[in-house]
């Protein structure tokens, strides 16, 4: 591998091909692996468009923004739920049956809001489309 | 076209004072990263899931979780190495997980613009470069790993080691377990000529 990948001194080269002179196992195995090495060097990966490369950077931004929005919204929501939670067992006092159910359908519609926008926002993530201008 | 030239450019580019910025969470010092590496980055996602767009959108996403964990990075050390490990670990989780939706793309490969001057020069067509995209993609992520940085970014056996946190000598034992799996996954295909032999 190291004298098919240039990565011998020059003492090691000429004793490594001393030793190929008397050893067919080898030079054989040699000869696979150059053919192997002159295919693959012989092709490279095909370079993106510009436009592809100056998107690159602006939807890294984009994907980073749109994190700490999200967690903003969260610890927003999160503070204003507790604070409203707080000032409604104040306002109401006595906890009744009523009272109970009316937090539980609150609640169950905030998670089923919370539930959609989280679909959305994957689907929005795993869209192959989503960079193609309509 | 990638080279090890690009790496080391890229690697240039980025002085510790950048690095340092970033890592107090300055957004353009963050920008002069992603930039510098975004060609390494995409490429070497490319070679380990074989689709240009996961491997656009893996790659964003290890820049992403980077910036997200400069805390932990140390400034004294170069920066690359210790991306490729995110980028290594969401590729392959990638591989061996379900989110896998997309086909191996098969026009990945164009012929080498300065291949022309070389004397052995094997012109391929586009079913042979398929074909040995489609052999790449068949072998391990080990294996497809230490292939895509030798052969398509020319990476002496040092700067492997580097990035793979390996030794030397793990470098030559794994390309040469990984050319052979290649040239078995060639015969087998039975699409490039010139390779036959024994197994």
């Amino acid at each position: 591998m190291r004298y098919l990948d240039g990565e011998m001194t020059e003492a090691e080269r000429t004793g490594f091909e001393k030793h190929l002179e008397d050893c067919d196992q080898c030079r054989r195995a040699l000869e696979e692996m150059r053919a192997l090495r002159c295919l693959t060097g012989s092709v490279a990966m095909k370079d993106p468009t510009d436009r592809f490369w100056e998107d690159y950077w602006k939807s890294v931004y984009r994907r980073i923004e749109r994190k700490t929005a999200w967690i903003m919204i969260v610890i927003g929501a999160v503070m204003l739920l507790v604070y409203e939670m707080s000032r409604f067992v104040r306002f109401f006092g006595e906890i009744t049956v009523e009272k109970t159910a009316a937090v539980i359908l609150g609640v169950g519609f905030a998670l089923l809001l919370v539930s959609v926008i989280r679909e959305r926002a994957h689907q929005y993530k795993t869209d192959r489309y989503k960079d193609i201008q309509r | 076209m990638y080279s090890r030239m690009k790496m080391m450019d890229a690697e240039a580019g980025i002085s510790k004072d950048v690095l340092i910025a970033w890592k107090k969470g300055n957004v353009r010092a963050f920008e002069m990263i992603v930039k510098n590496n975004m060609r390494m980055a995409y490429s070497i996602a490319l070679g380990l899931v074989g689709n240009p767009d996961d491997a656009k959108d893996l790659s964003q996403e290890a820049f992403i979780a980077a910036h997200h964990a400069r805390k932990s990075f140390d400034v004294k050390k170069p920066f690359f190495p210790w991306f490729y490990r995110i980028l290594k670990n969401r590729c392959i989780n990638f591989i061996l997980g379900k989110r896998r939706r997309r086909e191996i793309s098969l026009d990945v490969l164009v012929e080498r613009e300065d291949h022309g001057a070389a004397p052995d020069r094997l012109v391929m067509k586009q079913e042979n470069r398929e074909a040995l995209w489609r052999a790449l993609q068949s072998l391990s992520p080990e294996h497809r790993e230490i292939i895509t940085l030798r052969e398509f970014h020319d990476m002496p056996y040092r700067e492997i080691a580097a990035v793979l946190s390996i030794s030397e000598g793990t470098v030559m034992s794994r390309l040469y377990y990984a050319r052979r799996a290649l040239l078995k996954a060639l015969r087998r295909d039975g699409a490039v000529h010139g390779l036959e032999g024994d197994e």
